[in-house]
């Protein structure tokens, strides 16, 4: 019927995610995506180290079968994310009980992940930029409106408040962001410049 | 030298209060002199972003607010802070401000930051894991671990048992922080200390103690107590010797207890030492009676610590153990006072003095305007909340400029005088010294109105090099900032608005349709380069200047290279008339919703880029 | 996100000539490690490589101790950055490239120069570090993340490696603590990375 269209650099999801052909995802069904999010080339998100002790009651059968139980969340990412080349996403672990275990990596909305960065948090919330090459350490939070600038390493535990500016190694909080500041963490216009159909850079 | 990305810096008036007459460098009079076009500078001169008072107003727009009631933007600088909330920012709790009195302004639960780094410290059981076993909530349910903890910093891996402080609680770590010293070493808390002083017990003890020292002299005493005063006991001490010292005169006589307040309080205050110089009548016997009675403090229980200058244990030290064992500058910078241990006076301090330093609260601040006192900007009290009650951005109000090159392949400007324009302009490179140049301003325009915009740019820029600037239109119109919705769907004025695009597209170098755009290959003076929904972009001709020094000129100082083009720019539109006049009586006719003109003028500083140097 | 696939992994295209390995019974190897070189690889006694680590002996041989555990993107055994450093250090070691001793772990992006790299045992590579060519790293040392070692030095034991080249010593005493927490740990991981060892022999 209609000729298979030409194989872009994206995969297009129906809910607007586009994911790169090259980017490594390993364990996707514990990757959970918020819709209208980029994923570049050579990036890697580790799904498969998900949680391995369960609080709640054990699984009935049926779904055990499937290898993982249900909702094992490693990575949930939120909308108009966007994750530069190269970057890294891991669950953070730690030895909890005796045992070794994996949490969730949860990210939230318009949240910016520079190229190069690896990021371990705990929680990372929305409208969030970080820089190239930064290192978020394990089980890191940071919350809303922060801007981690290149090159920074936050150290593992840190709790990084909203409104932040933080750099250096050790990330140490070196400005605030200002009111007028907020609308430059929206990710919606460079959502739409990358793609199979990539819409021009709005001046 | 390293290229920069343009910017755009916009100065706040409130740096303009000082008179018009001030001097300004010997350079810029002739700027203002050879080419001021007139465009409402109130102080007919152009504004100089060289000059040092200068990088404290210019700001970019992110940082500026804006009062709606002044019409005017506000600069951090300007504007006044009240302070809405206090929390901690690594457990972010909120601190009562009623707390901040008596517990000062750092967080008193856990929270710690490691002296060597300033990491976060976690607490973690000595016994068994490294692995923090626990977070800053309180999650004991998994922490068998009953054995003593130490704070321990999980990016340098310091650990407060270095320094030999060790926990029994894992919670409340500041209060039992209070009660230690380094080494291991306890430390009596204010309360402690007052029981020991009452204790009768005490007393004689510390009373027997220097009978024999008084025998030897002064320097005997101290000595042979043996007991080095921290901080806080001898001030302690001191306070209550001086207020001993204070109470007993005046209570003997009740009637003289009116001259304390004339200032007899203190033995070294004036009035007191001129009264024993000037006799003054009935005051006289019981002034002198009174200054008799004032003596300073004799002993380490009064609060006497002579300063141990011997340093000699001190530099021992430092040959054996090395640089290493100290704290560097950086670190003993952001330990708060230590009261727990005696005055240093000067000598070096070692590592393992440090101690762990509890994090400064943090605030959320709400902004006020200083002329006419409204709110212009204020955040939820909530700290989990990143919303303002109120956010009034200049991003709102005044139009944005971006800058960025244009690329021309072989084009002909016609405002420079017929040369063929040089090689496309690569971001990030260095500007070429007289070379013409082209960039492009683009405009956008927040508000809900169409607004005209005059520029005004001196032809050269000011400083040592100046540099040749053009703007190619310096008046134009951008339209108001609807939706796109709200565009298509509005019937009326359709014609007019067609009409005036119409208008307006004539005045462009060869322009089309408003949304699209072929790109041109002439520039002309007058015309704009590209219009949009709610923003316009021109374009700016630069001839940057030569940085060739004369032999005998003074060298090149930092960021002289950056070519930067101070710009005056005025925005006119019509709002609303008298906002505050809404919600008049009914009699109000139509006549009198007569816009009105309103206008906002600003210098503001385009950075371009770097010079090459030849 | 409904996925039909396992993981959406690209096929890791294997450039270099295949090394001969020498791999213990108990390790576990992700699918998609690349081993390349001429020289042996040898990996000890449940180690774990996870995805996408990199194993290079072209320059010499490879040595992973026991209970190592090398995480992805991880480079062993990479060309020296400064060429002339690595070719002035005397190539008595030129056989053995790079020696990590046990219960090392070399986090996320590191990269371990060839040349006689020596990593002592219990040591933490931190991510994105990278340790120069020669280079001898005592034991239960910690590189903190994007922290160099210059080619040829020699970090005494117990050294923590922190924010733009500061030194100092660890003095937790928890080395028996951390190897056993890494135990733990890979027994986890071995679990949840399935292993292809007979890919590689």
């Amino acid at each position: 019927m209609s000729r298979r269209p030409p194989r872009g650099e994206y995969i297009e999801t129906d809910t607007g995610n586009k994911v790169a052909r090259k980017a490594t995802l390993v364990g996707t069904q514990n990757i959970m995506l918020g819709g209208k999010t980029v994923i570049q080339p050579d990036v890697m998100i580790r799904g498969d180290l998900t949680r391995t002790v369960h609080a709640a009651a054990p699984q009935p059968a049926s779904q055990s079968a499937t290898g993982a139980p249900p909702n094992n969340t490693a990575v949930s990412i939120g909308r108009y994310c966007f994750l530069s080349r190269g970057c890294c996403l891991r669950p953070p672990g730690r030895l909890y009980k005796g045992v070794f275990t994996y949490m969730p990596l949860r990210m939230g909305d318009h949240v910016f992940v520079g190229p190069g960065s690896v990021v371990q948090a705990a929680s990372i919330g929305s409208h969030v930029h970080i820089g190239a090459q930064a290192v978020v350490g394990e089980f890191a939070i940071i919350k809303d409106y922060v801007r981690i600038l290149d090159g920074a390493v936050v150290p593992p535990n840190m709790v990084i408040p909203s409104f932040s500016i933080v750099a250096g190694q050790p990330a140490r909080l070196i400005g605030e962001v200002p009111e007028g500041g907020l609308e430059a963490f929206e990710l919606r216009d460079l959502y739409k410049t990358v793609g199979n159909n990539p819409q021009p850079v709005p001046p | 030298m390293a290229a920069l990305t343009p910017y755009t810096y916009i100065r706040c008036p409130c740096s303009d209060v000082s008179a018009p007459g001030r001097p300004l460098d010997g350079s810029s009079p002739m700027a203002a002199a050879a080419d001021d076009n007139g465009a409402g500078d109130d102080d007919d001169r152009t504004f100089d972003p060289r000059a040092p008072r200068s990088n404290y107003s210019l700001y970019p727009l992110e940082y500026l607010l804006y009062c709606e009631d002044c019409h005017q933007i506000r600069c951090p600088r300007c504007v006044a802070e009240e302070i809405v909330s206090y929390y901690c920012p690594n457990c972010l709790f909120e601190v009562p401000s009623s707390n901040l009195k008596s517990e000062g302004n750092r967080c008193t639960r856990s929270c710690f930051q490691c002296p060597v780094c300033l990491g976060p410290l976690a607490v973690t059981s000595l016994e068994t894991k490294p692995d923090p076993s626990l977070l800053a909530a309180p999650d004991n349910a998994a922490a068998p671990h009953a054995g003593p903890y130490a704070l321990t910093c999980s990016y340098c891996h310091w650990t407060s048992a270095e320094v030999g402080i060790q926990f029994e609680k894992p919670n409340g770590i500041h209060a039992q922080l209070a009660k230690l010293r380094n080494g291991g070493a306890t430390r009596l808390t204010a309360k402690e200390r007052k029981e020991r002083r009452k204790d009768p017990a005490y007393r004689t003890q510390a009373a027997a103690a220097p009978a024999p020292a008084t025998a030897g002299g002064e320097e005997g005493g101290p000595s042979s107590s043996a007991e080095v005063l921290d901080l806080e006991t001898q001030f302690a001490n001191l306070k209550a010797f001086y207020q001993g010292q204070l109470a007993d005169p005046n209570s003997a006589d009740s009637g003289l207890a009116a001259l304390s307040d004339l200032g007899f309080s203190s033995p070294t205050s004036l009035s007191r030492i001129m009264s024993i110089y000037t006799g003054g009548g009935w005051q006289d016997k019981k002034a002198k009676s009174r200054v008799g009675a004032m003596r300073e403090a004799l002993e380490p229980d009064e609060g006497l610590q002579p300063a141990r200058l011997d340093e000699s244990a001190a530099i021992d030290r430092l040959r054996s153990e090395g640089h290493g064992a100290t704290a560097s500058a950086a670190q003993l910078r952001d330990q708060p006072p230590n009261l727990g241990e005696a005055h240093l006076h000067g000598r070096a301090r070692f590592a393992s003095e440090l101690r762990p330093i509890p994090y400064l609260l943090r605030t959320k601040r709400s902004k006020r305007c200083p002329v006419c006192r409204h709110i212009i900007s204020k955040p939820e009290a909530k700290v989990q909340t990143t919303r303002f009650r109120i956010r009034l951005v200049a991003g709102s109000y005044i139009p944005s400029i971006a800058v960025r090159p244009l690329p021309l392949s072989s084009s002909s400007s016609s405002g420079s005088g017929g040369s063929a324009s040089g090689p496309a302009v690569v971001p990030g490179a260095l500007l070429e010294p007289l070379r013409p140049a082209h960039y492009l301003l683009t405009f956008k325009n927040p508000i809900f109105e169409p607004v005209r915009v005059t520029l005004g740019a001196p032809a050269r820029t000011p400083g040592r090099f100046a540099s040749k600037v053009t703007v190619l239109c310096p008046e134009f119109e951008i339209d108001a900032n609807t939706d796109v919705w709200d565009e298509a769907l509005k019937e009326s004025g359709e014609r007019d608005r067609d009409k005036d695009r119409r208008r307006r597209r004539g005045e462009e170098g060869g322009g089309q349709s408003s949304s699209n755009n072929p790109h041109h290959s002439q520039l002309e003076v007058g015309k704009i380069w590209e219009r949009g929904r709610n923003w316009v972009s021109i374009v700016v001709e630069v001839v940057p200047a030569s940085l060739r020094l004369a032999p005998g000129d003074p060298p090149l100082r930092e960021d002289e290279d950056v070519l930067e083009i101070p710009m005056f720019v005025r925005v006119e539109w019509e709002g609303e008339a008298g906002g505050d006049d809404v919600g008049a009586a009914a009699g109000r006719d139509a006549a009198k919703e007569a816009r009105e003109k309103r206008e906002l003028a600003y210098w503001c500083v385009l950075g371009l880029g770097r010079i090459k140097q030849t | 996100m409904s996925s039909k696939r396992h993981s959406i992994l690209p096929p890791v295209s294997q450039t270099g000539p295949k090394p001969p390995v020498n791999f213990s019974s108990t390790i576990t190897i992700a699918d998609s490690a690349l081993l390349t070189g001429t020289h042996t690889i040898t990996v000890h006694g449940e180690s774990v490589i996870h995805p996408r680590a990199r194993l290079d002996s072209l320059a010499g041989r490879v040595t992973v101790g026991r209970r190592c555990v090398v995480q992805e993107r991880a480079t062993l055994g990479a060309a020296a950055a400064v060429p002339a450093a690595a070719a002035a250090a005397p190539p008595a070691e030129a056989a053995a490239a790079v020696t990590l001793g046990d219960y090392v772990t070399v986090e996320v992006g590191a990269v371990v120069e060839a040349g006689g790299t020596v990593i002592g045992e219990g040591t933490v590579v931190g991510v994105g570090a990278r340790v120069g060519a020669g280079a001898v790293v005592g034991k239960h040392c910690t590189l903190t993340a994007h922290t160099e070692i210059a080619a040829g030095e020699v970090v005494p034991d117990f050294t923590v490696v922190y924010s733009n080249g500061m030194r100092r010593t660890d003095k937790r005493g928890v080395a028996e603590l951390k190897n056993k927490g890494l135990a733990r740990q890979i027994d986890v991981l071995r679990r949840m990375i399935p292993s292809n060892p007979a890919k590689f022999a």
